[in-house]
């Protein structure tokens, strides 16, 4: 094998799919080997075929649930982010309000996601107020650490060079606050996809959630996992576009340093 | 004595009493009947058969459990996590026919429970009123697949109303608060929960009236049990059926040992109200001489043959009513 070819498949980008190709030959093997039968875990390649058969379908059904995800997120981000750097810069509002925020955290959002439809109606509200109560959490305790996390020797420094409060914010807070940001945001998306779901579970008639209601009662299980599937797909994606986003704004970070390494 | 020794001793002694436990219980089978929902008025003939000592005289200590929803409850009484399922049959016969090893030992509802209801102050007493209407359903489930039936046989079209989907709760709340004119549900389910909750009275559209002729609720067992406890299945059936019959002789005291058990499940006087609505469907004219549960093959049949029309079922896999429903360990 030549050398080119060698790099190509060991190259870091195609390793998850490796891996991933790895597991669905485990799962085959797991399945003929203990003979599990179809309606309680189908096989690989039922779900393919499914997947493929009804991709028209399924895709008509993935755009409502990337909505709903794509909004809950953005809510998440920019309700999350200010307020988490209110209760950073203020003692008095962190005392006051991060304690609620703990305790809203742990209400189910599935027992109150009813009560959505009840108050907004049937449609896209209600999916994106349950995919934004799910993805906000992470946001605002990731961003806190950040903005605490800041040293104050810097902070003086700046201060003494004659830096203004904005000054100091931009070149100094912020930086140094983006790494934590963008590990809360990476949690979050992923978080706001099970939001959305959980919205269409409880009350819709388009998105996957709703694909994944009819084909369980249906003992569709192959389209049950492809749906799945794309669910998985769709937050992966996401991940991978926070990702790109974190690399472009942070050239400079440690975490980025490791393709330095894998060329050399 | 050492601390050692004295920890060792407890130890042991623990082991033993629960190892004679249950051998003081012994001489009881353990059974757990899995339900096709939270407990409302049809199960309260199972809550009166425990009360009453049915199951216990037949050796059997019963363990009954809410589910959520027929379709989950097939695959755990298929998974053997469940011995009994109470259950809708034409979506075990579903399960079934996709390879799940279940079978129906008995049909206690014969005539369908399924039906569209709304507040009676809407005025929608006919198919016809259902025009320009907005029907809740939940995705999924027993009922919207056979919804397409009902409007075939009625001459609706899906244009010719809304629809709005959501879970149970939901679908509720949606009548209650108005956001929707109807929704489906069985006679003495849902409709009992809107008078609860509104105080208002329910109409209620049966889907039987009008030509929906599809087995409802019944028992269902794993093939397993069948073949290797042929003999619990039949003692089972035998305290189910009793049970049955009593709660069509003594509503109330069906009503009081349900409540009793399971004091959140409703109001009295409106559980009444839905068990007498559901010992209305134990029988149909060909069975009205028979015992509760003992189906005939006639209307399993026709059952099938709706599932392969309408209810999504692989015209391959129909097979003969007796694939699926057997009557051979009823009293």
């Amino acid at each position: 094998m030549n050398m080119n070819a060698k790099r190509l498949i060991t190259s870091p980008a195609l390793r998850p799919l490796w891996l991933v190709v790895m597991l669905i030959v485990l799962w085959d093997v797991f399945i003929r080997l203990f003979k599990i039968p179809p309606y309680l875990i189908p096989n690989p390649l039922s779900v393919a075929k499914q997947l493929v058969a009804e991709w028209p379908m399924l895709w008509r059904e993935t755009l409502p649930t990337l909505y709903a995800t794509l909004a809950g997120f953005a809510l998440s981000a920019l309700v999350g982010v200010p307020i988490a750097m209110w209760i950073a810069y203020s003692r008095l509002v962190e005392s006051f309000v991060y304690p609620l925020l703990v305790f809203s955290q742990s209400i189910p959002k599935v027992a109150i996601a009813p009560l959505f439809v009840v108050w907004f109606g049937f449609g896209l509200v209600p999916k994106v107020i349950a995919a934004f109560l799910l993805g906000f959490f992470p946001v605002v305790v990731a961003t806190v650490q950040g903005f605490k996390s800041v040293e104050g020797d810097v902070i003086d420094l700046a201060r003494s060079m004659g830096a203004n409060p904005l000054k100091i914010f931009l070149k100094f807070r912020l930086p140094h606050a983006l790494p934590a940001i963008f590990s809360g945001l990476k949690v979050s998306v992923t978080l706001a996809v099970v939001g959305a779901v959980v919205g269409e579970f409880v009350g819709s008639n388009s998105g996957l959630g709703y694909v994944l209601q009819k084909a369980n009662g249906t003992f569709d299980l192959p389209l049950m996992f492809a749906a799945l599937v794309i669910l998985s797909m769709i937050g992966v994606l996401l991940f991978l576009v926070l990702e790109l986003i974190e690399r472009w704004l942070m050239p400079w970070h440690a975490s980025q340093r490791h393709d330095l390494a894998a060329t050399a | 004595m050492q601390r050692r020794d004295l920890v060792k001793l407890t130890a042991a002694a623990a082991l033993a009493a629960s190892l004679t436990a249950p051998a003081l219980a012994q001489g009881k089978d353990k059974v757990i009947l899995m339900l096709n929902w939270y407990t409302y008025s049809e199960h309260a003939p199972l809550y009166l058969g425990k009360e009453k000592g049915f199951f216990e005289a037949e050796g059997i200590d019963l363990d009954i459990q809410e589910g959520r929803g027929s379709a989950v409850t097939v695959q755990a009484v298929a998974a053997g996590s469940a011995t009994f399922g109470y259950v809708d049959v034409p979506t075990m016969i579903k399960a079934a026919a996709k390879g799940a090893p279940v079978k129906a030992v008995g049909v206690a509802l014969q005539t369908s429970a399924m039906s569209v209801m709304g507040f009676s102050e809407k005025n929608i007493k006919t198919p016809k009123d259902i025009v320009g209407k907005t029907v809740a359903m939940t995705p999924g489930d027993s009922m919207s697949q056979i919804w397409p039936l009902f409007l075939k046989k009625t001459g609706l079209q899906e244009t010719q109303f809304k629809t709005v989907s959501g879970d149970a709760q939901t679908k509720l709340n949606a009548v209650i608060n108005g956001q929707a004119d109807l929704l489906l549900g069985y006679v003495m389910d849902q409709n009992i929960k809107l008078q609860d909750a509104a105080h208002k009275p329910v109409t209620t559209i049966r889907f039987a009236d009008h030509g929906v002729n599809l087995i409802s609720s019944g028992i269902v067992a794993n093939k397993d049990t069948l073949s290797s406890k042929a003999d619990l299945v039949k003692r089972f059936l035998r305290a189910t059926t009793k049970a049955m019959e009593e709660a069509e002789k003594n509503p109330e005291a069906a009503v009081d040992a349900t409540l009793k058990a399971q004091p959140k499940s409703g109001q009295r006087d409106t559980m009444l109200v839905g068990l007498k609505l559901t010992t209305a469907l134990y029988h149909t004219d060909d069975t009205k001489s028979l015992r509760p549960l003992r189906v005939s093959m006639k209307n399993v049949n026709e059952s099938l043959d709706l599932l392969v029309q309408y209810g999504g079922m692989d015209p391959a896999t129909r097979g003969k009513p007796e694939d699926w429903v057997t009557l051979e360990y009823l009293p």
